[in-house]
């Protein structure tokens, strides 16, 4: 497969050059040596030799990850060997395919108090329980741009994990398991960072990479909210959108490359259309196609409903569920079936 | 911007100042390659670059929460100065984020907000953080007389505290009193006048009664946007002084008519929500709310009618409520039998 210079990750007049030169694709580079290339092509020794590093880096075709060309029969082994992160909401985990995806990114919208921080704090301890109680045994970085990660809450959390866990041990596996699974072990495992502005989430994601090199059992990253930071202090909307484009390529990275699942979160806005105001999640129509699958939170009188309303293997579905002391939670058995009738009916009419 | 102190070679230094680029933010706002057009540096150098800006512009590398834990700061929180009321509220306000306290006229926000400023000034193992509060009103003049009041029966209020401790603070002396009249003056003295006392040790509360009644007072319905601008930037700057000092912020609100039944944002039962709408309450941490209620309690020679405080939303707090009743001495949490 022929692959063209213009896609490689080089500076544009540098490009030029090569294609004045009459190189067309990487397989007319292959070949040669750095001082050739520069006479050749009148660039610098080291742009040469930059040049024929990104062709011997990037290859033939595609990129560092799908360097070897995959079947379809690959990928989906691929990716049946990815965990799930249970949520420990067994209908949320069903609507989910299992629980949250490792290798994607999600994110979760919804108004002020609906239950999003909860969902990612539960999300960051459920992370780490033990294989052997059908968890992935990762670690989790916190990005909490909002100052809303409230220790007290995660201690609360952690607590009723370990709790629920310790009930579960049946052989000498989880006995053994169960003595470095304790709240002490899950906050020693949790990353935090507190980033108060847009240049600060910028930069701490440039060093992520990094960090995660070092930490290779991080399989989760959550921000807590990714609209926060930049929903001020933008007059130019135009560069908001491409910041957030590039984050979102950024995360989408971090994801496939780091074996890690991305939450964020964002906040609902409200849009005028006609006379009539709707609530819709913020940062635009364009970063709505950044994440892989979102989560709407949201409120049905004085039930909590959540409802998947983007996602590329399963259909639309909503499911109760409630926020009690030990976390994010199924409702109750006796009132299930009520509620997933009443929601259906409530899509029909909603729009 | 100082370029000299990033720890990178002068080469690259010298081509960032060619390029124009003026500060960190405009640097890390730039995709690369677009970076290595406007520098004309390789590859290599840009990604230098990049990560010794965002190395500058980061505050401390990922910690853990067990880290955090540890600390003594982590749990810290400001009492009310009413066990009752403590417990629902799992210790006070954290002291960082915004708390919003929204009710009705009459409610008895003013009442909790009168005595916190006076909570704050206890030593922390009292439930205070041993300094004083700044108070901004907008829309009346400070009641004066009325703290004067709480300050003389305080130590009734507050049976917990040795009575010599009580008298040897001088409470009216640490409650520094703004008025802003519109939001032109709000904005002098959150960006000029609070952050110098913060500064300085002086207080370690701020409470702002009321945002609502500047916003509601000074722009038309047609001005919605000009509205949410204002609003966005007064409450980031808030939000700013809170984390940068870790000072808790009280803010109350007043609260708005419901009319619509079918309100799937607001679980609310009651027919008002606070005002001001998603736009602040996007980025409010703790939204406590206050009634009055139809019953009356006594307590001696006193009466007053029983209020409701509930804590609509907080990342830590379950939802839930307490009675409380508003005395001489101040706010105290019923008891429901």
């Amino acid at each position: 497969m022929q692959r063209s210079v213009f896609s490689l990750s080089l500076s544009p007049s540098v490009k030029r050059k090569l294609v004045n030169a009459g190189f067309q694709f990487t397989n007319d580079l292959l070949h040669l040596k750095p001082v050739q290339l520069s006479k050749e092509a009148t660039l610098s020794q080291l742009e040469a030799l930059e040049v024929l590093q990104a062709v011997r880096k990037e290859g033939g075709g595609g990129d560092a990850g799908a360097s070897s060309s995959l079947t379809a029969l690959d990928l989906l082994q691929k990716e049946q060997d990815l965990r799930r992160i249970v949520t420990f909401s067994s209908q949320l985990d069903a609507a989910l395919g299992g629980g949250l995806p490792v290798g994607k990114t999600t994110e979760i919208c919804g108004a002020p108090g609906v239950g999003k921080t909860q969902l990612c704090l539960q999300l960051a301890v459920d992370v780490q329980v033990p294989q052997c109680f059908g968890g992935i045994g990762g670690q989790v970085v916190y990005i909490d741009t909002e100052g809303s990660f409230l220790l007290q809450r995660v201690v609360d959390i952690a607590t009723a994990a370990v709790q629920h866990c310790s009930l579960l041990v049946e052989d000498d596996e989880q006995r053994v398991a169960m003595t470095t699974f304790t709240v002490e072990t899950i906050l020693s495992n949790t990353f935090l960072v507190r980033c108060h502005d847009y240049v600060e989430l910028l930069a701490e994601l440039h060093l992520l990479p990094d960090f995660l090199s070092d930490h290779p059992r991080v399989r989760l990253l959550v921000i807590d909210s990714v609209a926060f930071p930049f929903r001020q202090h933008f007059e130019d909307l135009s560069q908001r959108t491409r910041l957030l484009n590039g984050l979102a390529q950024q995360l989408i990275a971090m994801a496939t490359s780091h074996n890690m699942a991305v939450l964020m979160t964002n906040q609902m806005t409200t849009r005028l259309r006609g006379g009539q105001s709707q609530q819709v999640p913020a940062l635009g129509e364009t970063w709505g196609h950044a994440p892989t699958s979102r989560l709407l939170l949201h409120w049905a009188g004085s039930r909590r409903l959540a409802a998947i309303f983007k996602s590329p293997d399963h259909t639309g579905a909503t499911v109760q569920y409630q926020i009690t002391s030990e976390g994010f939670r199924d409702i109750d058995q006796s009132e299930q079936t009520h509620t997933v009738q009443s929601t259906a009916s409530q899509r029909d009419t909603g729009h | 911007m100082n370029w000299d102190q990033l720890e990178l070679h002068p080469r690259i230094i010298a081509a960032v100042r060619r390029a124009g680029l003026r500060s960190l933010p405009d640097v890390l706002s730039v995709s690369g390659p677009d970076l290595q057009r406007l520098t004309s540096l390789s590859g290599s150098d840009v990604q230098q670059l990049l990560t010794a800006a965002a190395n500058a512009c980061r505050r401390h590398p990922p910690i853990t929460a067990l880290e955090l834990h540890r600390r003594s700061e982590s749990g810290l929180r400001l009492g009310v100065g009413c066990p009752v009321l403590d417990q629902l509220l799992r210790g006070g306000l954290p002291v960082g984020g915004i708390t919003e306290l929204s009710g009705q006229s009459g409610a008895g926000k003013t009442q909790l907000a009168l005595q916190i400023c006076l909570s704050v000034q206890y030593p922390t193992q009292y439930g205070g953080l041993d300094s004083g509060a700044v108070y901004i009103c907008t829309e009346d003049s400070f009641p004066i007389r009325r703290l004067q009041q709480l300050i003389r029966n305080q130590s009734l209020l507050r049976s917990d505290v040795p009575p010599t401790l009580i008298s040897s603070l001088q409470f009216s002396d640490h409650v520094y009193v703004e008025h802003a009249a519109d939001l032109d003056s709000l904005q002098v003295c959150l960006s000029r006048r609070v952050p110098l006392l913060l500064a300085r040790g002086l207080v370690r509360l701020l409470v702002v009664d009321s945002l609502a009644a500047l916003f509601r007072s000074e722009f038309q319905a047609a001005d919605w946007l000009e509205r949410t601008k204002q609003l966005i930037t007064f409450s980031s700057t808030l939000r700013h002084l809170s984390l940068e000092f870790t000072t808790p912020v009280l803010c109350i609100n007043q609260v708005t008519d419901v009319f619509s039944s079918d309100d799937s944002l607001s679980q609310l039962s009651s027919s008002v929500s606070p005002a001001l709408g998603l736009v602040w309450a996007n980025q409010v941490m703790v939204r406590l709310m206050m009634r009055r209620l139809q019953a009356t309690v006594t307590h001696g020679d006193q009466s007053s009618a029983l209020r409701r405080l509930e804590v609509v939303l907080a990342p830590h707090l379950a939802q839930g409520g307490r009675d409380l009743a508003v005395w001489r001495e101040g706010v105290r949490g019923v008891m429901s039998s």
